[in-house]
């Protein structure tokens, strides 16, 4: 009666493949993982997707 | 006021002197309850029921609406598919006698594969914009709504068999199992947005562990929606096996393993899957066991055992613990963080269970759905 609703929010994990460095970021239709995204903004390497997942918080 | 001096007699007329009104008061509720009990029972049971068929009256008919919008709008159907998802929706399959059970499995096999292809060429003829990622996604989809259709329809027809014949222990078993019906059916509802965008499932973890692994090396088709890829470690041969994403498929792992195995026969197999963990058990909890650890109707799990028995090879299982709901909803965080840990018990168990220059096989089971490889 009280519950409070929970709705799921889609994160994306990009990490790179040179430094290692992760950004997190909202889902974008079209993400997949382990597919090669931008440029790192630490260093020239390239970044790839690692984890998609999703974070409930309540309503 | 004194509380303390209450009469009890004389509040519940227990005395000689009782009134006879008072009398009534006790003896009609037990007249109505000897007689009647049952149908009280049965109203009480009823509006509850009647609230949760509402529910998954809601929940099919939002399915059937998600579907329809997904192929008019995202697919730009030929013409009108209502027509023909609502056929889809209807379809039944029939399981074959079990009286004499020799033989079964081969049989269940043959009509579930049977449905799998024809439902394929009929979604695919849906539209022309429809590739292989898109029709693994639709034909997920429609697998969704039309569970969710039997579950309501199923649930519907115990309510009014019961209600119709009065018949109050008819409504008992469905009462007992209405929270788990429940349970299952709002996980439905709530995987068809993970489904819909493309993105990874809580089952996908297997695909996902095995799709790292995979990383980097050439992969080769073996079988229908399957890859296969092979890789040296510590003087080992590794033969990766998963569902080929990221469509919405979990391939067929039994049929590529026959391949494998006739091919070079393995010294362990190793299976990594999601498990539906226990109440109480903590989610994204990693066991390691033996067996075959793959879900399903059961024909996969008897080709693969079948495999390893004729052919004398151990199967080794990971399995990552979660909720219904979890499984088949997008992946939480704390399910993909266990990807790495995962990883590292392969490993582990390659070095404890094999010596150098053996073969193993690993196969990461589960809907590859936003899981390439």
């Amino acid at each position: 009666m009280f519950s409070k609703k929970k709705i799921t929010v889609a994160y994306t994990i990009e990490q790179c493949t040179k430094c290692g460095m992760q950004v997190k970021r909202k889902f974008k239709e079209g993400d997949v993982l382990f597919v090669n995204m931008t440029k790192c903004v630490s260093c020239d390497g390239l970044t790839m997707i690692e984890k998609i997942f999703g974070e409930s918080t309540d309503q | 006021m004194n509380f303390t001096s209450f009469d009890f007699d004389q509040l519940f007329s227990m005395s000689d002197d009782s009134n006879p009104l008072m009398m009534l008061v006790w003896i009609l509720p037990i007249i109505l309850f000897v007689f009647y009990g049952q149908r009280i029972q049965l109203l009480v049971t009823s509006s509850e029921i009647k609230k949760a068929i509402k529910k998954l009256d809601s929940f099919r008919d939002t399915s059937r609406t998600e579907l329809i919008n997904y192929i008019k709008h995202t697919l730009k159907a030929n013409d009108d598919p209502v027509k023909k998802i609502d056929r889809f929706l209807e379809y039944f399959t029939i399981m074959p006698v079990d009286m004499d059970p020799n033989g079964i499995v081969d049989k269940v096999h043959h009509i579930v594969r049977s449905r799998e292809d024809f439902t394929r060429l009929q979604v695919k003829s849906l539209s022309p914009e429809m590739n292989d990622i898109e029709l693994t996604k639709v034909q997920t989809l429609l697998e969704i709504a039309s569970s969710l259709q039997m579950i309501y329809k199923i649930v519907n027809h115990m309510f009014l068999t019961a209600k119709k014949q009065n018949n109050y222990p008819l409504i008992l078993p469905l009462q007992m199992m209405l929270p788990f019906i429940m349970e299952q059916a709002e996980a439905m509802k709530e995987a068809i947005p993970a489904f819909k965008t493309g993105q990874p499932i809580g089952d996908g973890i297997g695909p996902m562990v095995v799709g790292k692994m995979m990383l980097n090396n050439t992969k080769n088709s073996i079988t229908f929606q399957t890859v296969s890829s092979e890789i040296d470690f510590e003087g080992r041969k590794l033969l990766l096996l998963k569902a080929e994403g990221p469509g919405s498929t979990v391939g067929r792992p039994a049929d590529a393993l026959e391949i494998i195995v006739s091919n070079d026969k393995p010294d362990a197999i190793i299976m990594i899957d999601a498990a539906l963990k226990m109440e109480g058990e903590s989610s994204a909890s990693i066991a390691q066991g033996f067996g075959a650890a793959i879900g399903g109707i059961g024909t996969e799990k008897f080709q693969i055992e079948a495999i390893a028995t004729n052919n004398a090879i151990p199967i080794f299982s990971i399995v990552i613990k979660q909720s219904v709901k979890e499984a088949i909803t997008l992946m939480t965080k704390e399910i993909a963080d266990t990807a790495d840990d995962v990883c590292v018990q392969v490993y582990d168990m390659i070095r404890e269970n094999t010596t150098q220059g053996q073969s193993v096989v690993i196969i990461g089971v589960g809907n590859t759905a936003g899981v390439p490889q």
